[in-house]
């Protein structure tokens, strides 16, 4: 089942969720995908993909934001990875050591797997 | 430089005077008010000028910095305040980029947190450690509401 939402797309299988934001993860966009990754927490997400092929820009808020929605997402026993991010933004994931705590990958996959 | 592009002087004397109302972004749960949308407005023309003048490594660089700085002058520097504005200057000369952002705020105490790295599990406080990642030279005024940062592009952009 696929949802369009204003600025995310959100597939479901099963309790899985892939969410493609439809543009960059930063201050301004952050509200409407916080509301979109705690719709999906509030439905018992247990694997959340969050697919950046949209994406060409995270801020200190968009990080904030997925700490957030990870901790959330451990807390309750699921788990989150994000996949398809640009050579850019995986560095930066790296020097803010944000991928110490969930996967991040340039490539395809979802949060069970992501390929390396 | 490909025609019809400006020359890298263009972007010298780039002044906006927005005006930048009330914002709260505050990871997890206050909203931001939709005025960040007015900062989003300065992207696009700050990612045309600059395609054919940096790698998009270093592009990369400059918008985050720009973003870090005018998100913070409109979430922390203007506060809940409408008749705040938030002022912006940027200069890129002789492949030096200069970004100056002041807001009409009382200021924060950089000295005391000019040291500090956010928890890497903190949902929040990553703004500082990104400007001096990725800034050449970090400079707040003396009551903190002004920030200049300088990235000198001139080493690794050889191809």
């Amino acid at each position: 089942m696929t949802e369009q939402l204003k600025n995310s797309v959100v597939t479901w299988n099963d309790r899985n969720a892939i969410v493609r934001p439809a543009g960059d993860v930063v201050a301004a966009q952050v509200p409407e995908l916080r509301s979109t990754l705690r719709d999906a927490l509030a439905r018992g997400v247990q694997e959340m993909t969050i697919d950046f092929s949209e994406v060409e820009m995270v801020d200190s808020t968009g990080l904030g934001l997925l700490i957030s929605a990870h901790n959330s997402i451990s807390k309750a026993g699921g788990r989150l990875a994000v996949i398809h991010a640009s050579q850019e933004i995986l560095e930066l994931f790296r020097s803010m050591r944000i991928h110490q705590h969930f996967p991040v990958s340039q490539r395809g996959g979802t949060a069970s797997g992501v390929e390396q | 430089m490909h025609a019809g592009e400006p020359p890298l002087s263009a972007i010298d004397r780039v002044h906006h005077r927005d005006r930048l109302g009330p914002a709260a972004g505050e990871c997890p749960d206050r909203l931001a008010d939709p005025t960040l949308d007015s900062v989003e407005s300065i992207f696009a023309e700050f990612r045309r000028r600059l395609r054919y003048t940096l790698p998009s490594k270093a592009r990369f660089a400059a918008e985050l910095l720009l973003r870090e700085a005018l998100t913070n002058a409109v979430i922390h520097g203007s506060g809940a305040n409408p008749a705040m504005s938030v002022h912006c200057a940027i200069r890129m000369r002789d492949r030096k980029l200069i970004i100056a952002v002041a807001d009409g705020g009382p200021g924060f105490d950089w000295h005391s947190q000019s040291g500090q790295t956010a928890d890497s599990a903190s949902c929040s406080g990553r703004g500082l450690e990104i400007f001096r990642k990725f800034a050449t030279r970090v400079r707040f005024s003396a009551r903190g509401n002004l920030v200049t940062l300088v990235k000198d592009f001139k080493e690794g952009l050889t191809p």
